[in-house]
């Protein structure tokens, strides 16, 4: 059986290019509409709410909370078995936008819902991916 | 006065099983058969055939859309054909497009068929297939993620909000085996129902999902004959007319997915297609859901207001929706019971909802079943298709 153990990295479109080129300078960018101020997440190629293309960033605060969770254990695809367990976690940032991460450095025991945590960054393949950790108290 | 157009006049099926020697033309040959038989109808009544789409079988379903289906089986009468796909939720749009067919004078009788053999897809093609299929490729599959995670987020979210226990979860499986282990067209036809402690001894998948609460892929497929609501009542056969449609489309990501809009969905899409039929809830005789994990139950029947705020799972252990219990409930014990066929189990459902009508479900026949809400959700869960269908106009 010939299976790909490659390590996968996003498939980006133009418009989001700079989100990633973003997390490479260590910044967590959120899309904004200058024209209806919308926050945007994932980015958009023109704004969902009211197909502006005048579309800039911010930079987040890289502070969210955990809104769902579940950590994996078994039958997860083969190239991402020597990384179990590992949760992921819908969190939603403090800029408005949710999306979905992977909440490191704790055991899966600690997490809860609700749980402040913070960006921290994961390299894959010349990406930083948004991973998140519990913020120290 | 009713306003159903279309009616269910004939099934077929085939055992669900992963056995590969038994071929997609095998399985086609005996289903659409047996449903054309037991509509009454000889093969040159068919006017229209619809297939459902099968998901990662880029043969069969190359074949199915470029309409070999008509002149394998002789259907000599055939005006046209077409292959639907919709995810979960592709039967249901089989027969939105055959009631559309039929009230606009194409076809006056439409097959439509699913066929799904799992066993042959080569296992790398089938993990790289159920790994990507409903996930996005930047924002969701670069961190790991699985169906059966995405299954385990919703559901994590929805026992903090509700307080439904592991225990009440895991009855779900006993619940949905027990109609299971009644229905011979099901992978676990006569095999031994799992008690809530089995199924919570099984191992951990992900949280809060046991290996038990998952799915088991299988070979299967389903055949139904449709004509008009009037040709159904002057044939004077066993029919199941659908009185009631409805639907929600949520999101294609699944972490833009909002679950109060899917909740709110559910919700509507039941009363709105309930009140298309003219009836109330009180009227539905069997639940017939499609939400393909066993983890999504308690919550569904919570929407529906089957089961009150924060008492969903409470009902499944008190075995109110198995078999002998005093609410039917997803009689083919939706995937979990009968084997994940893909875009099938949506089939599979409908079947079950014609067999019930038509008064052909055998062990698991639903006592003077007369309404019959059946629901199907596409992908990792973009819409929601409420219908319901009745015994009579």
């Amino acid at each position: 059986m010939d299976l790909d153990l490659t390590k996968p990295v996003p498939e980006t479109q133009p418009w989001s290019e700079q989100f990633w080129q973003g997390t490479k300078q260590g910044k967590l960018l959120v899309q904004v509409c200058e024209d209806c101020t919308a926050r945007i997440f994932y980015p958009r190629k023109a704004c969902p709410k009211c197909w502006s293309r005048n579309l800039d960033w911010i930079e987040a605060s890289g502070k969210a909370t955990v809104y769902t969770f579940s950590t994996a254990y078994s039958m997860v695809e083969p190239k991402f078995m020597d990384e179990l367990p590992y949760t992921i976690a819908y969190v939603d940032l403090d800029e408005g936008v949710r999306m979905m991460t992977r909440i490191v450095e704790c055991e899966p025991e600690q997490i809860r819902f609700g749980m402040k945590v913070e960006v921290v960054f994961h390299e894959r393949g010349g990406f930083q991916l948004p991973y998140f950790r519990p913020v120290k108290p | 006065m009713s306003n159903a157009k279309v009616a269910i006049i004939g099934v077929g099926e085939v055992p669900t099983a992963n056995l590969p020697e038994r071929t997609h033309w095998d399985i086609i040959y005996d289903t659409c058969i047996e449903a054309i038989q037991d509509a009454g109808l000889h093969r040159n009544d068919i006017e229209g055939v619809i297939s459902v789409a099968p998901q990662a079988q880029p043969k069969i379903t190359s074949e199915l859309a470029f309409g070999k289906l008509p002149e394998e089986l002789g259907l000599d009468g055939c005006k046209d054909t077409v292959s639907c796909n919709a995810g979960g939720s592709s039967t249901s749009n089989c027969l939105r497009l055959a009631e559309q067919w039929i009230e606009s004078g194409v076809a006056k009788a439409v097959l439509v068929q699913h066929v799904t053999l799992h066993s042959t897809i080569p296992l790398a093609d089938q993990i790289n297939f159920f790994a990507k299929a409903g996930v996005d490729l930047q924002w969701e599959y670069p961190f790991g993620t699985t169906y059966n995670i995405m299954m385990g987020l919703i559901a994590n979210r929805f026992m903090h909000e509700s307080g439904c226990t592991p225990e009440e979860m895991a009855s779900v499986v006993t619940a949905l085996r027990s109609w299971a282990a009644r229905d011979p067209n099901s992978m676990f036809y006569k095999k031994e129902v799992p008690t809530v402690e089995k199924v919570l001894a099984s191992g951990m998948i992900n949280t809060p999902l046991h290996r038990r609460e998952s799915n088991v892929l299988g070979d299967g497929g389903s055949a139904m004959v449709l004509v008009s609501a009037e040709d159904a009542k002057r044939l004077k056969r066993p029919a199941a007319y659908k009185l009631g449609d409805s639907a929600r489309y949520f999101s294609g990501t699944c972490v833009m997915r909002d679950y109060k809009k899917v909740y709110d969905g559910l919700r509507v899409t039941a009363k709105e297609a309930m009140a298309q039929a003219g009836i109330t809830k009180d009227q539905v005789s069997l639940w017939n859901c499609y939400l393909a994990y066993p983890l999504v139950h308690p919550l569904m029947a919570e929407l529906l207001e089957v089961a009150p705020p924060g008492q969903g799972g409470k009902y499944f252990l008190q075995g109110r929706m198995s078999f002998g219990g005093d609410i039917p409930w997803s009689t083919i014990g939706d995937a979990p019971g009968r084997g994940h066929t893909g875009s099938g189990v949506s089939a599979a459902h409908y079947v079950e909802t014609a067999r019930q009508l038509m008064g052909k479900a055998g062990e698991r026949q639903v006592k003077d079943c007369k309404y019959v809400y059946q629901n199907t959700m596409g992908g990792s869960g973009f819409n929601n298709i409420a219908t319901i269908w009745g015994k009579e106009i």
